[in-house]
């Protein structure tokens, strides 16, 4: 046994990290459920699942995500730390997605409380200048003060306009 | 403690040729290398959150625009992209474990396969990328919306409303920073590789192959929530 020091001083009775070896038939066993998992989100894909797609394809990653973590990343064998470093930048990233998505969500009903409005600028913007140059085959959302597109497909650029509204306004649109 | 489903333990391992002197231990050497890979695996992550999060806004706003959008990718393209990545991290888990267990001939095998991977993986990227770029579809201001509209009637879809440059943007900022990824992954699998033809790991020291190995499970990581994500979900 060699010696083990904890700030330079000599200390007995420590374990250090034994490295684990897996058998190889495990990796391959890993392989193959990634491999069906991706297969079925792929076929998942075709069938229209609406709203729940997205939980669903989240899922299947997520189950992917935690074998490749956990098997091919050595975690589930590993020191108990990495597992630690690993779980605590995950809560970092769920903070940051939560509190922007709160922010994101609930600004137009703190606009209209503190009375705040939007200018919409015409000057020289990229997507206005696009718009002009195809406003007969794309007649994008309605901009106040912009001539807008021709009168057949209004009930389209109607909607598309409420919807284009809405957002500039910041309003989150509906899930699909 | 050591049963016989652990390798060699390290905290009474003879020092090996790679011993630096400020450690106390081969294990602890081990130790905070590994630590530190992790936390720079944290940093990655973080970044690539910023992304994510990016595409989670624009797609709560634009639902539309996005859906569409991604129905111009080629999801068979993506689905190749994944198994040749899955495989790659096989491999590379492999690898590792060859270093482990002293296997020699299949460290250096199992690392060749996890390059040759790689490039698959950068080649489809680049099959996908030159396609998008024929029809006009660039990312943000440089997206050719008459081209783009064309190509989109012409597949039979309905030419996007809405931004579809926006989402453009998001997915070559997204595959673009996971591609550079794979390329420095590329890099750094040649460095180990050269030293493992030079027979410089063994069950007594692989660190190196280790991290390397645990960088490239992360950036297969990135890939399985992109791929649905951007490919797949409707």
């Amino acid at each position: 046994m060699a010696h083990t020091y904890l700030h330079g001083k000599p200390v007995e009775g420590v374990i250090e990290v034994h490295e684990h070896v897996s058998p190889a038939s495990s990796y391959i066993k890993v392989l193959s459920a990634l491999f069906v998992l991706t297969g079925l989100t792929y076929a998942v894909s075709f069938a229209n699942l609406g709203a729940a797609s997205l939980p669903v394809a989240m899922t299947v990653a997520l189950v992917k995500a935690t074998l490749v973590c956990m098997y091919f990343m050595h975690l589930r064998y590993d020191d108990r730390y990495h597992v630690f470093v690993f779980l605590s930048t995950i809560i970092f990233v769920a903070i940051f997605f939560t509190f922007t998505m709160f922010d994101l969500t609930s600004r137009p009903r703190l606009n209209e409380e503190q009375d705040t409005f939007f200018r919409v600028d015409q000057g020289g913007d990229w997507n206005d200048a696009q718009r002009a140059k195809n406003i007969d085959k794309y007649p994008g959302p309605e901009v106040k003060g912009v001539p807008h597109a021709s009168a057949e497909g209004k009930a389209d650029a109607k909607a598309d306009a409420k919807a284009g509204a809405d957002a500039k306004a910041g309003a989150p649109a509906k899930a699909p | 403690m050591s049963s016989p489903a652990h390798g060699p333990s390290t905290d009474d391992a003879e020092p090996h040729a790679f011993f630096q002197h400020h450690y106390n231990t081969v294990g602890q050497q081990a130790a905070a290398a590994k630590l530190g890979m992790w936390v720079f695996l944290a940093t990655e992550i973080l970044m690539f959150s910023g992304l994510f999060l990016a595409y989670f806004i624009v797609r709560m706003f634009y639902p539309e625009m996005v859906l569409g959008s991604g129905e111009l990718l080629d999801k068979t393209w993506g689905g190749v992209n994944t198994v040749v990545l899955l495989t790659s991290s096989y491999t590379m888990a492999m690898a590792v474990r060859s270093a482990q267990v002293g296997d020699q001939k299949k460290l250096v095998m199992n690392l060749i396969l996890t390059i040759g991977f790689a490039f698959c993986f950068m080649v489809v990227k680049y099959i996908e990328y030159s396609g998008k770029f024929s029809h006009g579809i660039f990312p943000g201001k440089y997206f050719d919306y008459e081209r783009a509209a064309a190509y989109m009637i012409e597949h039979g879809h309905e030419p996007v409303m809405g931004l579809p440059h926006i989402f453009f943007g998001l997915y070559f900022c997204m595959t673009g920073l996971h591609g550079v990824h794979v390329l420095v992954g590329i890099g750094v699998l040649f460095w180990i590789l050269i030293r493992a033809r030079k027979g410089q790991f063994g069950p007594k020291y692989f660190t190196p192959v280790e991290n390397v190995g645990l960088y490239w499970h992360l950036v297969d990581l990135v890939w399985i929530f992109l791929f649905p994500l951007l490919y797949l979900v409707k």
